[in-house]
């Protein structure tokens, strides 16, 4: 790769700067003139409930209050805030069965806290009062929070297409038998010596970024949408939008404002359909919504609950026969992502292991929840708590180190990764568990903690993933780069990739200052305009960095062949016989035939004849790079996490000691910023294994939508943590990168529940692990023996 | 539902303690009090209507903590968590209260939050209230018709309801000088460490060599007020403490608490470590640093 001056440096953050001093404009700091407020009303009383009456009048007569609406005073399409139609073709989008059953507003309320009406006014005071004024009765429904509840055949019907509530199965077109499969299963289950199987529970955990969602549309005097919102999805929800309310893409702009956060919180639409039609209410006037944290809670998508059942064959030297596995999901209220997650939480069971035979179910099921969604991981954390717990029983019962099997039995280079069909094409895994296993001491302590007695025990356990690098080929994939080089040889990169956080911008920038051989500082990442920006599928499947650095590499490119055509033709040389350093342009073998990047971008702008001879000073037309990106391959990430914990057997209680994460991501662009992910991606995953859920009571009332009583780990609950990056290029990332901005939530999940596995010798089944879990298990244990 | 924008209300700033008073008088239940304000202003958000707020901000005289080896020890209405935290003398003399104090919330909440609003609170799970509970602290009360004590035992009536009047302003609490073989220590049980409690128990014993004469132990989260465990108490009392004692007491317990379900955790598991609490805590009390 030769000598690297800007790719793999810990650069200054883009956007460190502005966030550190307060200076990042996010949307509920932009201020318009004329600004209105929206205030929805929402059901706080029944999470499964009629409008039988909506009386407005006494809010329509508030002071302040420009219009209130109610379901009928807007656009009566409904619509499917989530993306996943976008991303497949037309014919596919049949064959998954994504529907739009989403609506502005309703008279038919599928969870707590859905929408029933509005109110514009000109302050956020006078709307909120105003909101308090609206008068609403109820027929209150039977209320399914669980799979099996809304399954029951004489359960209510949420949508007539999706009959027994069943929101999405595999389909049988694309999945024969309606599963993920390869092997004969039940043949392979019986060559097995050996079968472990269990009922999990994954919990419904939330993304928590600390920016709630705020947004402000106008409809303005060209009648133009316009909307500000921090989503990850710039593009995508600018057709989305576009769609909604039947206006060409030309109209519509979105203006991506900073992102405080996404996680997936902020992929596809949240508030913005919301948003836009109380602007396209009040033409000309600018609406301002602002969601409380409570509100955002139940608007936004958590991640998929359920219950996961898997059960695994081995031979008794450990040789994993066979997986078979059923996830059936409490998809909430809508059918947001009712396929995508059904799907990868299959997915990326099937890429990790080298079973003989595999099967995998997964259904979403209507239920009177808040929505679930995209959530870092999408999906990856849920079965990384189930299957690595079941690996790990299997290697206990059968006394096989659960290191060595692991790197044994996982999938690598030429096997089929989670997609199939798709092989690995780089994987080191191997070493991440061995430089793991050593930095922890994973020898040592496994012996040690065999038969311990006493209060305190400690445990140690280990988890690996495998994950994406852009969702290829199951969605498109694509990023188109403009690089505009002004005449001074600085370059300003202009593309739609969201940066929410992960350091995209920063790397993206590393890229292109790497490619043109321009320092970091003379080249400036610009996005947030739709209107500007060619098209991006947004931040999501970790593939900001792998797809729009591909763009990127692949623009700056054409910049440079441009210059290297333009400085062949100045020297009289052939292209092929030049070579750039430090901006210059130089003839190999030839020191004194040289041009300047600089000459050559101030000629093409500032283009003049000479006098003399009347003939043009070198090459006309501002140099521009161009790409139109689609990757050729999804290069997946490979992590391992070793986690050792200490259990109160008297307690239940948990304490995480330290973590060690060691990730195999092809090349770290910028290690801090990798290491951020990791850092925070253990922060969630820690959370999913033992705190984070989300309650509701019988009613479905929810009763933690807030930090009060959801409780996500801290800066003093967090371990001692090492993070190991392991380098070994993909062939197909730029610079041989992969994606690594959910890697890090992965194997945390399940390395924390094999810990406490290794110290108490029970496996709690239920997400989160908490204290009254443990000591309940450990009563039921001392009650069999 | 939580509300991005406060109700109005009147902010009322009396310069002086019987200003405050009178104001009390004149408003009466009309009236809320504002000292550090962090529970207040989260009630405020939920739709809690209030029309006049009295803010204790200007009256000089309500920040003083004082330890005084006769008297003991004086936290005036105005004294912060931050303020307990920082008290040599509290870590020395009352190690219970400095050690709920330690733990509580955040940085920036033990910065402004009082300790005298936190009883004022009438949580059962608050923290600081329960370690003077244990230390057996009393609150003094003054209106313009004048002064009364209320021992913390008197204080808390049910959740959220105390014996103070409407007209009344919680001048301080107070708490008895330490005797010569006072032991006591505070220990909690939370789902994350920045957190309500889950459980909580505070002791406080008077000690002659190994034996315990007096005991007060109590516990929060386990009714709707905090509770003293009198039975704990009298299994203490007169005994010498060894660890069979405590095995014995950490088994008894459950039968003198009444917790709930909620949404920190369940009925089932506090009655479960209940005992376990106790035991570490007066264990705590007894060796410093080490509750095993």
């Amino acid at each position: 790769m030769g000598d690297l001056k800007v790719v793999g440096k810990r650069v200054e953050r883009v956007d460190v700067r502005a966030k550190v001093t307060g200076g990042a404009l996010y949307a509920a700091d932009v201020q318009l003139a004329g600004m209105l407020y929206g205030k929805i009303i929402r059901c706080y009383d029944y999470a499964h409930a009629r409008v039988t009456s909506l009386d407005l009048s006494d809010a329509a007569e508030c002071k302040g209050v420009i219009k209130v609406l109610g379901p009928k005073d807007v656009t009566q399409r409904e619509y499917n805030a989530s993306v996943l139609d976008m991303m497949v073709s037309a014919d596919m989008r049949g064959v998954l069965g994504d529907i739009d059953d989403q609506s502005i507003f309703t008279d038919h309320l599928k969870h707590y806290g859905d929408a029933i009406a509005a109110v514009i006014a000109t302050s956020e005071a006078a709307a909120e009062r105003a909101a308090e004024k609206i008068r609403v009765t109820y027929e209150e429904l039977p209320v399914y929070l669980t799979a099996e509840a809304s399954k029951q055949p004489d359960a209510l019907q949420f949508r007539p297409e999706k009959p027994g509530n069943r929101a999405f199965e595999l389909p049988e077109m694309a999945f024969p038998g309606n599963v993920y499969a390869w092997g004969e299963v039940e043949e392979s289950f019986s060559e097995a010596d050996f079968i472990v199987e269990d009922t999990f529970y994954v919990s419904k955990q939330k993304q928590c970024q600390m920016e709630p969602g705020s947004y402000i549309a106008l409809y303005d005097d060209q009648q133009r949408l316009n909307c500000w919102t921090s989503t990850q999805m710039p593009k995508l929800v600018q057709k989305k939008l576009a769609n909604l309310f039947e206006l060409p893409m030309t109209r519509v702009r979105i203006n991506a404002t900073v992102i405080g956060g996404g996680f997936g919180a902020r992929l596809g639409m949240v508030l913005e359909p919301e948003t836009c039609a109380l602007a396209m209410a009040v033409p000309g006037r600018p609406v301002k919504l602002l969601s409380p944290r409570e509100e955002d809670w139940l608007t936004s998508p958590s991640r998929h609950p359920g219950k996961y059942w898997m059960k695994m064959g081995f031979k008794k030297d450990g040789t994993p026969v066979a997986c078979d596995a059923k996830f059936e999901n409490y998809k909430g209220a809508y059918y947001v992502d009712a396929s995508g997650t059904a799907f990868t939480t299959g997915a990326w069971l099937g890429g990790m292991y080298k079973f003989d035979s595999l099967r995998y179910r997964g259904e979403s099921y209507y239920t009177n929840q808040s929505i679930c969604g995209a959530f870092r991981g999408y999906g990856n954390p849920q079965t990384n708590f189930v299957m690595e717990q079941l690996v790990d029983r299997g290697c206990t019962q059968l006394g096989i180190d659960p290191i060595e099997w692991r790197k044994k039995w996982h999938k690598t280079v030429g096997d089929d990764g989670w997609c199939m069909g798709v092989p690995y094409n780089s994987c080191a895994l191997d070493e991440c568990l061995d430089r793991a296993a050593e930095a922890i001491g994973w020898t040592e302590k496994r012996a040690k903690y065999q038969n311990q007695t006493g209060v305190k025990r400690r445990g140690i356990g280990v988890a690996v993933m495998n994950h994406t690098s852009g969702a290829m080929p199951m969605l498109l994939e694509h990023t188109v780069c403009d690089v505009l080089l002004h005449q001074d040889a600085t370059a300003t990169i202009n593309l739609a990739c969201s940066d929410m956080g992960q350091g995209s911008h920063t790397t993206l920038r590393q890229v292109a200052a790497e490619v043109l051989d321009f320092d970091y500082d003379d080249v400036h990442i610009a996005t947030g305009n739709t209107d500007a920006a060619g098209f991006d599928i947004g931040a999501h499947a970790s593939r900001t960095l792998y797809v729009g650095g591909g763009a990127v590499k692949q623009a700056c490119e054409d910049v440079r062949r441009q210059l290297f055509d333009r400085a062949a033709l100045e020297l009289e040389e052939d292209a092929a016989n030049l070579y750039m350093e430090d901006k210059i342009i130089h003839v190999k073998g030839a020191s004194n035939k040289s041009i300047s990047v600089q000459t050559l971008a101030d000629q093409g702008v500032n283009n003049f004849m000479n006098p003399e001879n009347g003939e043009l000073i070198g090459q006309p037309g501002q140099i521009q790079g161009y790409a139109s990106f689609f990757p050729p391959h999804n290069a997946p990430p490979f992590g391992a996490t070793i986690a050792e914990v200490e259990v109160d057997m008297e307690t239940g209680e948990v304490k995480v000691l330290e973590l060690v994460n060691a990730h195999d991501v092809g090349k770290a662009i910028h290690p801090g910023v990798v290491e951020g992910q990791l850092d925070g991606g253990a922060q969630q995953g820690l959370g999913m294994a033992l705190t984070e859920e989300t309650y509701f009571d019988e009613k479905g009332i929810c009763l933690n939508n807030s930090f009060t009583d959801y409780k996500m780990f801290g800066p003093s609950d967090m371990p001692k943590m090492t993070n190991i990056l392991v380098e070994n290029p993909d062939p197909t990332g730029p610079f041989g990168a992969k994606g690594v901005g959910e890697a890090g939530i992965v194997p945390p999940v399940g390395a924390t529940a094999n810990a406490i596995f290794n110290a108490i010798g029970v496996q709690i089944l239920e997400a989160p692990i908490t204290p009254e879990k443990i000591l309940k298990a450990l009563e039921e244990k001392a009650n069999v023996s | 539902m939580t509300s991005r924008v406060m109700q109005d209300f009147n902010l009322l700033l009396p310069e002086t303690v019987p200003e405050a008073l009178g104001l009390l008088a004149s408003h009466k239940d009309k009236a809320t009090i504002l000292a550090g304000g962090t529970d207040l202003l989260v009630a405020l958000k939920f739709d809690y209507a209030i029309d006049n707020v009295i803010s204790l901000a200007l009256i000089s005289g309500l920040d003083e903590l004082a330890f005084d080896p006769l008297l003991g020890l004086t936290i005036g209405a105005k004294v912060t968590i931050a303020d307990i935290v920082k008290s040599e003398e509290v870590k020395q003399h009352y190690p219970a209260l400095w050690q709920s104090a330690v733990i509580f919330a955040t940085p920036q909440l033990r910065n402004t939050a009082t300790v005298v609003g936190n009883i004022l609170r009438a949580s059962p799970a608050g923290d600081c209230s329960l370690a003077l509970y244990a230390l057996g602290g009393k609150v003094t009360l003054e209106s313009t018709s004048g002064r009364r004590d209320v021992y913390l035992d008197d204080f808390w009536l049910s959740y959220g309801v105390t014996a103070r009047q409407d007209d009344e302003l919680a001048i301080a609490v107070t708490v008895p000088p330490p005797g010569q073989g006072q032991k006591s220590a505070f220990r909690r049980m939370t789902r994350v460490t920045e957190d309500l409690s889950k459980i909580n128990a505070a002791v406080c014993l008077q000690m002659d060599g190994n034996k315990c004469v007096a005991a007060r132990v109590a516990m929060g989260c386990v009714g709707p007020t905090l509770v003293r465990l009198i039975n704990v108490e009298k299994s203490l009392e007169g005994e010498e403490i060894t660890t069979d004692l405590l095995q014995a007491i950490s088994d008894t317990v459950a039968s003198d608490i009444n917790p709930i379900d909620d949404i920190r955790s369940s009925a089932e598991y506090r009655l479960k470590v209940a005992g376990v609490l106790v035991k570490r805590v007066i264990n705590l009390a007894l060796n410093g640093g080490s509750d095993q």
